[in-house]
């Protein structure tokens, strides 16, 4: 099978695979730091005092979580139109992945900050110290450690969800295999290619979650 | 110091506070006992409003906690809290734990609360545990620091929440030595204990709860030895026994 394979091919259109990759790249990184501050918002909004943010919160995480991202990115494609609204496909792209993203980082920042014993809380509170002062000294850099690390798989789920907006002909990775099988029908080639970089990028991505857990999980056990 | 007038707690249905009136003096060590779920952490919780509770009157170093305009931050601050699982920060090493509120609440220079901070620790006998972080320390040296670390406020009054029950019963004596110590100080201290010996050391008062109710206040031999109603008596057979 290898011997059928076209490599002239693929070098040919190594200069269109790489600005897929880069793409790719882009898109993730912008979608993660913006998928961020939107899922430490919604989770803040989530453990709220006050009852409507903590609705807003909730409707948001539910209905992101529980339909499909390709429909969710459809939505926001022909939906953002009808509204008046004409963003550019790749900015479409980047708003349905951060909203995505954003619900599930949500969750997790809410994971890690639930996880601290209440008991902590206490002794903060005895201590005199304030509601911001027990998150900042004693809640989050006992959440950190074990938010880091799921943090990051979801980092590398958005890499992967990024190959979506290929469907609304955003020029990424993903694309540049359908480019190839649709100018010259190679999708061996095209998709072998495609595979291969996104394993690049989830070799970049890895030894990142080995470093931070060793960096960042604080044991109780030494 | 501490005046709780008819106080009443309910936990929806329970009344787990039934009629509280109490009065700890400036200097006095109050010993707090009765069997488990009578009530005894809900009421020293109110003392620091860990705990709100719904009905009567409750002063605190003349701060009324029935009243809601009270400055919670300075009230907390002047009360240290010792809680029967220690509850150190353990992310924090032993001196860090003992700092954080010196210099958060009362906002102390970070030096002076390091002296302040090493000083508590050499009183619990730990000075040289202070780069230690909490997993490396044992449950009866955990306990010390969390002592050290409310003494680092300077309270005027300290509540114990069963500081021995946790522990293994070796490491029982170095924790009560540090707090037979600070009753000698003078220190206004109230401790849910069931240790027997401290509470005839030490304790100006004992107090008997059953069922949310106060039952029973004496001075500790009288009371251990002499219980007036039948439900202490019943209680000091059963922890005579164990
Ligand atoms: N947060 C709470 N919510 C509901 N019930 C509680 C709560 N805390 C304690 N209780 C109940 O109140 C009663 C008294 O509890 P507690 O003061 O902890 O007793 P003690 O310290 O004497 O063992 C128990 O029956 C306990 O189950
Ligand atoms: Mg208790």
């Amino acid at each position: 099978m290898l011997i059928n394979f076209n490599f002239r091919v693929i070098w040919e259109y190594m200069p269109l695979f790489l600005e897929g990759l880069r793409n790719t790249f882009l898109i993730s990184i912008v979608s993660l730091i913006l998928a961020l501050m939107v899922g430490i918002l919604a989770c803040a909004a989530r453990l709220s005092r006050w009852k409507l943010l903590r609705a807003v919160s909730i409707v948001y995480i539910e209905s992101i979580r529980s339909t499909p991202l390709l429909v969710q990115i459809y939505f926001f494609y022909f939906g953002l139109p009808t509204l008046g609204l004409r963003v550019p496909e790749l900015e479409t792209g980047i708003i349905a992945l951060m909203l995505n993203s954003g619900a599930y980082i949500a969750e997790i920042v809410r994971a890690g900050i639930t996880s601290v014993p209440n008991g902590q809380i206490e002794a903060g509170i005895s201590s005199g110290l304030s509601y911001t002062q027990r998150m900042r000294f004693i809640v989050l850099p006992q959440a950190l450690g074990v938010t880091v690390p799921p943090l990051l798989g979801q980092a590398i789920v958005l890499v992967k969800d990024s190959a979506l907006l290929s469907l609304i002909s955003v020029l990424e990775l993903t694309r540049c295999g359908q480019e190839l099988t649709s100018e010259r029908f190679m999708p061996a080639e095209g998709f072998l290619t495609v595979a291969v970089l996104y394993l690049c990028i989830y070799y970049c991505l890895k030894p990142l979650a080995g470093w931070s857990q060793k960096k960042l999980i604080f044991r109780e056990e030494y | 110091m501490i005046v709780f007038k008819n106080v009443h707690k309910w936990f929806g249905k329970l009344h787990v506070l039934n009629d509280i009136n109490l009065h700890v003096r400036s200097g006095e060590v109050v010993v707090i006992c009765g069997p488990s779920g009578s009530g005894k952490s809900t009421l020293i919780r109110c003392i620091n409003r860990l705990e709100k509770f719904q009905q009567g009157e409750l002063y605190v170093d003349g701060q009324a906690l029935h009243d809601h305009s009270i400055n919670l931050t300075k009230l907390r601050a002047d009360i240290g809290f010792v809680f029967q699982q220690f509850h150190l920060y353990p992310h924090m090493t032993a001196l860090q734990n003992v700092t954080l509120a010196p210099v958060n609440v009362r906002k102390i220079d970070k030096k002076e609360a390091v002296a302040l901070g090493r000083e508590k620790l050499a009183r619990v006998g730990l000075a040289d545990k202070a780069e230690a972080y909490p997993a490396q320390l044992s449950g009866g040296q955990q306990q010390r620091v969390a002592i050290a670390r409310g003494l680092a406020m300077n309270p005027k009054i300290m509540l114990f929440d069963e500081p021995t029950s946790a522990l293994d019963p070796e490491m029982i004596g170095e924790v009560l030595d540090v707090m037979v110590q600070l009753a000698g100080e003078g220190m206004t201290m109230c401790v849910v204990t069931h240790e027997m010996g401290f509470a005839r050391q030490v304790a100006h008062r004992v107090i008997f709860m059953d069922a949310g109710q106060l039952v029973e206040k004496g001075a500790p031999d009288e009371f251990f030895d002499h219980p007036k109603t039948d439900r202490a008596a019943q209680f000091i057979s059963k922890i005579l026994t164990h």
